[in-house]
């Protein structure tokens, strides 16, 4: 078995070729080890993914889930699953964001499917998660609208706020996390992904923020923002977003150049792997199981990215 | 006690007596649990603070406190209408010393680089009058939100 080391800072990259890449790949998947059935894995790479516990749920356009094996699960309708999030207090509840519109929610594994999209708008939504301290909040981005919540583990939605305003535009949000760490405001962070990066807001909802060091109010008379020391790669679009529920200061996000992680709450990024990401996901007990969907397949850490070993794509 | 001792005690309970419920009938009704940045708030302070906000904050945060209509949607210059002060917004989120320096310095004292059309009162505004029209519209807020801004204000040092 040989894994592949693709750990890099934004200053010092040690990118490995994709043959290099393809081969340890290939490489891995004779591992006995493996948790995840590989030979019964879903062919696309997927476009999310999410933990059920000590499962995995992924979507594309199917929906599939691994306690040891991958096998089906019914895709809700109306439409495909375009986000996944889940609550380590609630095993087995899953919060779909639809392509088509609106969400649904499974209280089973994925195996049964409601629709929970009462009084919000019909547009896709783009990311979803569930309230870190509160597992019936739950978040939706919808695509050119703004952020809802329902605290009603969605029996009812009600707009919570715009969409944040960046380089002189509303952007949609790409990528939503319950972050358990206070803002100084009573309350815990909302991060979430952009086209152009990272923002975060309190969810008393008094505005988008930059992520700074320290809480809200912290920031307090400062005058000028912080300069970042390693920020994400800007103009990315963050593709996914998750706090580890066993230490929230712990973020991973995942963009077109790769899989970042934080350590500090997403003041300081640095890069765990070099190849386009399309989603990831963390362990609920253990914040250095990572799995990530890369362009070439399913992927997963066991020591918070230094090392990636191949779980899907056969 | 003399009979002329009795008299001089009576008249002097009387005087402090007197002289109490004046103290409290300059005080809020319920100063107990309604300060500012650690003072009690008086009587004084709100009439004061509702003068202040009819002047100067009803213009754009509405005569009932309700903001703007629509608030949580952005206007088309990118910034955000102004929010409610009751119970319905997020100011009751906010410790007294926070929303003292977002209504004296402005929004950007807080969120270095926001945008906002609320302007800083720094020179429109006294202390003094600032911290009572903060009085007064903390005076307007139900129970429990004066009580969880209470517990805000307390974690950040500045008094509830």
């Amino acid at each position: 078995m040989k894994d592949y080391n693709m750990t890099t800072t934004r200053k010092f990259s040690t990118r490995l070729s994709r043959r290099v890449f393809l081969g340890a790949m290939g490489a891995s998947v004779g591992f006995s080890g493996l948790p995840f059935n590989l030979r019964a894995a879903p062919k696309s790479p997927g476009r999310a993914i999410a933990f059920d516990s000590d499962a995995l749920i992924l979507a594309d356009s199917t929906l599939s889930r691994n306690d040891g094996d991958w096998s089906p699960l019914p895709v809700p309708t109306p439409g495909d699953i375009l986000s996944l999030a889940t609550h380590p207090g609630r095993p087995g509840r899953i919060l779909a964001g639809l392509t088509s519109g609106g969400v649904a929610l499974s209280e089973d594994g994925g195996y049964g499917w409601e629709a929970k999209s009462k009084g919000l708008p019909d547009a896709p939504a783009t990311a979803v998660t569930v309230a870190a301290a509160e597992p019936d909040t739950f978040y939706a981005a919808i695509l050119g609208d703004g952020l809802w919540k329902s605290d009603d583990a969605g029996q009812s939605w009600a707009l919570a706020m715009d969409r944040p305003w960046l380089a002189k535009a509303e952007r949609d949000l790409t990528a939503l996390a319950s972050v358990d760490l206070a803002t100084g405001m009573g309350g815990i962070w909302i991060y979430a992904g952009t086209e152009l990066g990272l923002t975060r807001v309190p969810d008393c909802f008094c505005r988008w923020q930059d992520v700074q060091p320290g809480d809200a109010m912290d920031a307090l008379v400062s005058g000028e923002p912080t300069p970042m020391e390693a920020p994400l790669p800007g103009g990315e679009t963050i593709k996914a977003l998750v706090s580890a529920p066993s230490l929230p200061t712990r973020l991973f996000a995942a963009l077109p150049s790769g899989i970042w992680d934080s350590q500090d709450a997403g003041v300081r990024w640095s890069q765990k792997l070099n190849t386009r990401a399309l989603g990831v996901a963390v362990h609920p007990n253990n914040a250095d199981f990572v799995v990530a969907i890369t362009g070439d397949g399913l992927i997963e850490s066991r020591n918070g990215g230094m090392n990636w070993t191949a779980l899907a794509r056969v | 006690m003399t009979r002329r001792g009795w008299g001089a005690a009576a008249a002097l309970v009387a005087v402090i007596g007197a002289a109490g419920w004046i103290a409290a009938a300059q005080q809020a009704p319920d100063e107990e649990s309604l300060t500012f940045l650690g003072e009690p708030v008086t009587i004084a302070q709100l009439e004061l603070g509702q003068e202040v906000y009819a002047a100067s904050c009803a213009s754009c945060h509405g005569e009932t406190l309700k903001g703007q209509p629509d608030w949580r949607r952005r206007n088309e210059n990118g910034r955000m209408p102004a929010p409610p002060h009751d119970a319905s917004g997020h100011t009751w989120h906010h410790a007294d010393r926070q929303l003292f320096t977002i209504t004296k310095l402005g929004v950007s004292a807080i969120v270095p680089g926001y945008e906002s059309d609320m302007p800083a009162f720094e020179g429109i505004l006294s202390d003094h009058e600032i911290a009572a029209v903060l009085a007064f519209i903390k005076s307007t807020w139900p129970e429990r939100e004066r009580g969880f801004q209470a517990r805000i204000t307390a974690k950040e040092g500045g008094g509830s």
